[in-house]
């Protein structure tokens, strides 16, 4: 019954949500590139003027003293050598985890059919690795790296830049904001790029704290030194915020919203979102979106009805409907059913006394297998059992 | 994945950064050449160190220059990645997401390590997200029980299986299961092939002891498995061929017990998280598909409950018998479910009602002939 279509592996078609395991890598070398950039630019710079002072100062100086000052080149030297090897040696990983990457969506190209065991097994693999996202995402960091190890896929997952996310969002929810603005000062150039008001927005934090706590000279000098600069960009949120000062926060008027505990959760939120927008990450975890698809085409109508008991949703002959199972029946509530232009039955309807439906083929061997009478039938849910006279034949068109 | 490939190759194989550390390289040795010279004649100090900005700076901007190789290189990788996935704009599914559901999410895969028999991994998961009385702690053992089963059926050990399907026997027998013959079936066939010389001896005791219970059902095959006594050297060209075991009917006493297992929890057989990830990464390119076209046409979808278009699933993804009327092309639901009207022909309870023009009058089926009222056509359940 099943075209041939419905069972072939497109493998483009696949990878929808693949995307972001060879995207991530392609963004930590980017970074790799620009601290190298910055460093060869910003040391090279200072050395080469060091060894200008150092040559232009030497017919004053000892020669003792022209030695030293050498020794100290050479020392600068050595450490930026060793942050560029550190650099090569990181980008050398990412390079040998973005092949494996490849390499693992290429095994998909090799299939040609979902019912494959290769492919149940690369799916397999891949519900794994949809796991490890999820867990991050969520900060259950030991059980994903445990699931990851324990399946031999840590070159397939990005730990580290989950972790990392996960320690901000954690510092930002207990109100302090001095990770995030390190980790906007690491990433300035990108920010500004996507015009990001990230930064922005923590340092207003910093200043309404202190206005909270009536600190307000401190306030004031804050807000000169990190505000004011974001006037342009930002006029009305600075000008309120410069009111702020009149209002204190048990008599706040009209700017309650500023002082709103709120502000934190939408702190945590904008710094998420900014953080998967800067690696190319969904925002949802891939989990997500491929359950609410996969519970969407997989459920019917009977999955939830109040009537299940009637329905042949438990039938003994037959697995029971991953939906209709404990694990998802719960979450699959409020996702809609997937949609039918025909009907999908047995063959040879027949209908018992009771009004229920069954393949002929099905009672049948369900009969053999019982050792009834010949003669009778057993309905596999009620238990009932009924003449062959009692049935009567259905037509479904 | 070819140009991808290929861009990689051009990035593992040049366009990096140890041409840039090359060129620190030599100019840390520059430096180091230096102190030699000076230690070696402090007259020349004033001449060397005046080598050295000249040097440096010529080193730095070859470093610097290399580093452009890389730039490109990463661009060029980054473009084939933007090629290979062009078309995935929407990676958002378009009916609402999961957001709020993380404590059932979890309870999913709290269930699926379980079953997968990760039990550390669970344990270490049920704490990190606070999952104590989610899932109930009974469960926990009896997935134990079904791994260790499971495990010793790979060993090959039959009992621990057969214990647990004598101790649910009935059960079993009302789920017209043949499990419990099944491994007695199997167990009898291993002491005749495995028991070495009193193999035959062991298999007719077992069969004298085991096989009663089953006799009424089962006797044309305990009939078969009596006769491949004899044949038990020559089986393979024997009228029992059919009896040689392999490893597929270890697979298959594995999956059937694995089911039956889960049946009896009332659990599905497969990882319901495993079958709905995998189908939903089947469906999402027909989802994606959708969301376009309904953003291109800037329609809303109306019906709330149903998604608006049919996903292609491999059968082996449909669980429930589908009726769909065939006048009105509506999915029968508990409120408008299938009626089987006095031909035997089958619709949907609005179609009848809207045939009989909510009167209750006579009126025709419309696959045949026959009419009828619609006082007599009778709810039937699929």
């Amino acid at each position: 019954m099943t075209s041939k279509s419905a069972t072939a592996v497109n493998a483009d078609n696949n990878l929808l949500l693949e995307e972001p395991i060879l995207r991530l890598p392609l963004e930590v070398l980017r970074k790799i590139f620009k601290s190298s950039q910055r460093c060869i630019e910003l040391d090279g710079k200072k050395l080469t003027e060091f060894a200008r002072d150092v040559a232009a100062k030497a017919p004053q100086v000892s020669q003792e003293k022209s030695l030293e000052n050498l020794n100290t080149m050479i020392t600068r030297m050595q450490t930026l050598k060793r942050k560029m090897e550190t650099l090569q040696e990181e980008e050398k990983a990412v390079h040998a985890q973005s092949r494996r990457r490849v390499s693992h969506l290429n095994d998909l190209h090799s299939l040609t059919s979902l019912l494959e065991e290769g492919y149940e097994s690369w799916s397999k693999t891949r519900l794994d690795r949809y796991m490890v996202d999820y867990m991050l995402r969520n900060g259950y960091s030991n059980s994903a790296q445990q699931l990851a190890k324990k399946k031999g896929i840590e070159e397939l997952v990005d730990v580290d830049v989950f972790v990392q996310c996960w320690t901000i969002e954690e510092s930002l929810r207990n109100k302090k904001t001095t990770e995030c603005l390190a980790w906007c000062a690491d990433n300035k150039t990108s920010l500004k790029k996507i015009k990001s008001t990230l930064e922005f927005e923590l340092r207003l934090q910093v200043y309404i704290e202190l206005v909270r706590e009536q600190k307000l000279k401190e306030a004031v000098s804050y807000s000169r030194k990190h505000l004011s600069g974001s006037y342009d960009a930002h006029t009305s949120e600075f000008l309120r915020a410069s009111s702020l000062l009149a209002f204190p926060p048990h008599r706040p008027g009209p700017y309650k919203a500023l002082y709103a505990e709120g502000r934190w959760d939408h702190l945590v939120k904008t710094f998420v979102s900014t953080h998967h927008n800067l690696y190319n990450l969904p925002q949802d975890p891939l989990l997500h979106v491929a359950l609410a698809a996969g519970m969407s085409s997989l459920k019917t109508p009977g999955c939830h009805s109040t009537l299940s008991a009637r329905h042949n949703t438990a039938c003994s002959v037959t697995s029971l409907c991953p939906i209709c199972s404990t694990e998802l029946n719960e979450l699959a509530k409020p996702v809609p059913y997937g949609h039918h232009t025909t009907s999908w039955v047995d063959h040879d309807l027949i209908v018992l006394p009771n009004g229920r439906v069954y393949g002929t083929r099905r009672l049948a061997d369900l009969a053999t297998k019982l050792g009834l009478d010949n003669g009778k039938y057993r309905d596999p849910i009620s238990g009932e059992e009924f003449e062959k006279a009692e049935t009567r034949k259905v037509f479904i068109s | 994945m070819d140009a991808i490939e290929k861009e990689l190759d051009r990035l593992t194989n040049g366009a990096n950064l140890s041409k840039s550390v090359k060129e620190i390289d030599k100019c840390l040795e520059l430096l180091l050449a230096a102190r030699t010279t000076i230690e070696n004649d402090p007259s020349a100090t004033i001449s060397t160190l005046q080598t050295l900005e000249p040097g440096l700076k010529a080193g730095f901007q070859a470093a610097n220059e290399s580093l452009k190789g890389l730039h490109g290189g990463i661009g060029k990788y980054g473009k084939a990645l933007d090629k290979k996935f062009k078309t995935t704009n929407t990676k958002e599914y378009p009916f609402g997401a999961l957001g709020n559901s993380q404590p059932l999410i979890n309870r999913a895969i709290m269930m699926h390590l379980l079953r997968e028999g990760n039990f550390e991994i669970a344990e270490m998961f049920s704490q990190e997200a606070d999952l104590a009385g989610s899932v109930p702690s009974v469960l926990e053992l009896e997935f134990r029980e079904l791994f260790s089963i499971q495990e010793s059926l790979r060993r090959k050990e039959l009992q621990p299986a057969i214990e647990w399907a004598e101790k649910r026997r009935d059960s079993l027998e009302s789920r017209a299961s043949n499990l419990e013959f099944e491994l007695h079936r199997l167990q009898f066939l291993v002491f005749l092939f495995e028991g070495g010389a009193g193999g035959q001896r062991l298999a007719l005791e077992y069969s004298k002891s085991r096989f009663l219970p089953f006799q009424k059902k089962y006797l044309p095959e305990i009939t078969r498995l009596a006769g491949c006594l004899v044949y038990r050297e020559i089986l393979s060209t024997s009228p029992y061929a059919t009896l040689v075991q392999d490893d597929s009917s270890w697979q298959s006493i594995i999956d059937a017990f694995t089911t039956e297992f889960c049946a009896m929890l009332r659990l599905s057989a497969e990882s319901p998280l495993y079958v709905a990830a995998t189908a939903g990464t089947i469906a999402l390119p027909t989802f994606n598909k959708m969301s376009t076209i309904m953003k291109a046409k800037k329609t809303e979808w109306t019906s709330q409950n149903e998604i608006p278009f049919e996903v292609p699933l491999p059968d082996k993804f449909k669980y429930h018998s589908i009726f769909v009327c065939p006048v009105s092309k509506d999915q029968t639901t508990d409120s408008n479910p299938p009626m089987m009207i006095p031909c035997g022909h089958v619709l949907a309870k609005d179609t009848v009602q809207k045939l009989a023009r909510g009167t209750g009058s006579r009126y025709k089926c419309p696959y045949c002939p026959a009419d009828s009222f619609p006082k007599e056509a009778r709810e039937i359940y699929l």
